[in-house]
């Protein structure tokens, strides 16, 4: 992966994505489960502790990435 | 028919509920299956749905076969041959104490040489399901201790299929020293013709099961473990292993990752039938009969994963927290102690392993969730001498290694100087700790010092990554993110001149 996300694999749960979002430990961790699952860390400062944790089915994360990659248009 | 099917389905509705209730609380699922046998079963006063557990019999043993296919199938054989060491280590210590723990205990217990092999293992290999649940819903993924936990628990799968190789002629019927060594050596000999298929017949296995269309893949999955089970149960191998054996076979071809998803709800169902099954030849006079060994083998299986949790914090340079987060995460029992007692019951050794099983894991399963949420208390009570860290400051606080710093840093960074030299030029010298910058080298003193040059040349320069110079510690903090860091894992430890 590119700079400032590092990946490791978390045996018999998925691939673990950890993401730089700009600093000041504002960070966010994606965990791909091996079911389609994804678990999305949110961390905003001080604490290893997150911040707000989201379980999201495929479906949900697909939604959320087509709004965040700007590729969804519809009102 | 109709009867059967109507109690059947009634008792697996019920169980099914019942675990159901018991998620929404956080409860593993395992139990509550087998809880739900115990309470419809012959041997508990009240309605009885099922007369005879023999009737679920082969279900039950579909069950069992599924489970292990399963475990075989998503063995990440790469992953734990790459993984170290330092993990190996971690997880000999956490199974040789664990086990030899259970072993000792079921000498103690004085039932007899076959039910402490039993009970060493059941007492001594925790549940990958109920741990990865545990990691998942306690928002643990991002910790530094959840790669080393969720590698101590794959070793452990490995663990056990050697363990059921050597279990198996124990249990059956073999009389003399001789023919127990003669059914050791057959198992072993068996298991090597199947590593030997897994590691050059996995394509013709491949190309027999691997239809394009996933019905057939089912059903020729399903067809292709029965059968080996069932020759391994006739080879004088348990058909647990057998079935553990062809899903590492089958692991290895293209058409894994489908059979993965494919056998799930298959493994599910019949294994919650397993369970329930084990539940129903469970008496409920005979568990209070073994409640004061289970509550010494509770107390015992605490103390001895908590040690474990210790070693293996120590070997990584793990702070209390992590330490404490690994040996109470890993307290779980489940599937592979029902499975042991199961084995043990069908070879008829003392029954008592059986309310012994049911009530230890059943314990277990309410106490586990609830300590290892609470691991924090544990972690202030660990004395820093026990881990290598000297982790005063941070005992209690969460250790990660989401730090997207790491490439920040030099490894061949070194200290040159034992004090603050920007204090030097100030001409003082009160400062407390000194702290290295990872990434130039640069010395500077801690933030409970007056003079906080540590912080000050991060907000000079950016670099992001410090590590401690203090005598003794070793814990490294990105002022970025605001983290604790530990180098990721599967790097060997940090190799820096502490002055």
């Amino acid at each position: 992966m590119g700079h400032g996300v590092h990946t490791q694999e978390l045996p018999g749960i998925g691939t673990r994505y950890d993401i730089d979002a700009g600093g000041q430990g504002q960070r966010v961790s994606v965990v791909v489960r091996r079911d389609g699952k994804r678990d999305l860390y949110v961390f905003t400062g001080a604490s290893a502790d997150p911040d707000a944790v989201l379980e999201l089915t495929e479906a949900h994360a697909r939604k959320i990435a087509a709004v965040l990659g700007g590729t969804f248009f519809e009102g | 028919m109709h009867d059967e099917l109507l109690r059947i389905g009634a008792l697996i509705l019920i169980a099914g509920l019942l675990a159901r209730g018991a998620r929404r609380v956080g409860l593993p699922t395992v139990p509550c299956y087998m809880l739900a046998g115990i309470l419809l079963g012959p041997g508990t006063p009240g309605p009885t749905l099922i007369e005879h557990p023999e009737s679920l019999e082969l279900f039950a043993t579909l069950g069992l076969v599924l489970l292990l296919f399963h475990l075989g199938v998503e063995f990440p054989v790469e992953q734990v041959l790459g993984s170290g060491r330092r993990l190996f280590l971690a997880a000999a210590c956490y199974i040789g104490l664990n086990v030899g723990a259970g072993f000792g205990f079921g000498l103690l217990l004085g039932w007899g040489l076959p039910e402490a092999l039993v009970l060493a293992g059941a007492l001594g290999i925790s549940s990958s399901a109920i741990a990865t649940k545990l990691l998942i819903e306690l928002r643990r993924l991002t910790n530094a201790e959840t790669p080393v936990i969720l590698g101590i628990i794959v070793i452990e799968d490995l663990f056990l299929a050697f363990y059921l190789a050597l279990l198996q002629p124990v249990l059956s019927d073999a009389g003399t020293p001789a023919e127990v060594a003669t059914g050791i050596g057959t198992g072993f000999v068996f298991l090597l013709l199947l590593f030997a298929l897994a590691r050059y017949g996995a394509r013709a296995v491949g190309a027999l099961i691997g239809s394009r269309e996933d019905e057939l893949l089912a059903v020729l999955m399903v067809g292709l473990v029965a059968l080996m089970a069932g020759l391994s149960s006739g080879m004088g191998v348990s058909d647990a292993i057998g079935a553990l054996m062809i899903g590492l076979v089958v692991s290895r071809t293209s058409v894994r990752e489908r059979v993965e998803r494919l056998v799930l709800p298959l493994r599910d169902v019949f294994a919650a039938v397993f369970f329930v099954t084990f539940g129903l030849t469970i008496d409920v006079a005979g568990l209070a009969e073994v409640a004061l060994p289970v509550a010494a083998a509770v107390l015992v299986t605490i103390a001895t994963n908590s040690a474990a949790g210790l070693i293996a914090g120590r070997l990584y340079g793990f702070n209390q927290r992590a330490a404490a987060n690994i040996g109470l995460t890993v307290l779980g029992r489940g599937e592979f102690s029902l499975i042991l007692a199961t084995l043990a019951m069908g070879a008829g050794l003392d029954p008592r392993i059986g309310s012994f099983v049911a009530l230890y894991v059943l314990v277990l399963a309410v106490l586990s969730p609830l300590l290892a949420s609470q691991s924090r208390h544990l972690a202030r009570l660990i004395p820093d001498r026990l881990l290598t860290g000297g982790w005063r400051y941070v005992r209690g606080e969460t250790m990660s290694t989401a730090c997207t710093h790491l490439d920040r840093i030099d490894p061949d960074v070194r200290a040159d100087t034992l004090a603050c030299p920007a204090c030097a030029e100030d001409g003082i010298d009160d400062w407390v700790q000194l702290r290295l910058c990872l990434t130039c080298g640069h010395v500077g003193c801690c933030d409970d010092s007056p003079g906080r040059h540590a912080t000050a040349h991060f907000e000079a320069t950016g670099h992001p990554v410090m590590e401690s110079l203090a005598p003794g510690e070793d814990w490294r903090y990105c002022f970025v993110d605001r983290t604790l860091v530990r180098e990721p894992l599967g790097r060997g430890p940090a190799h820096h001149g502490t002055g």
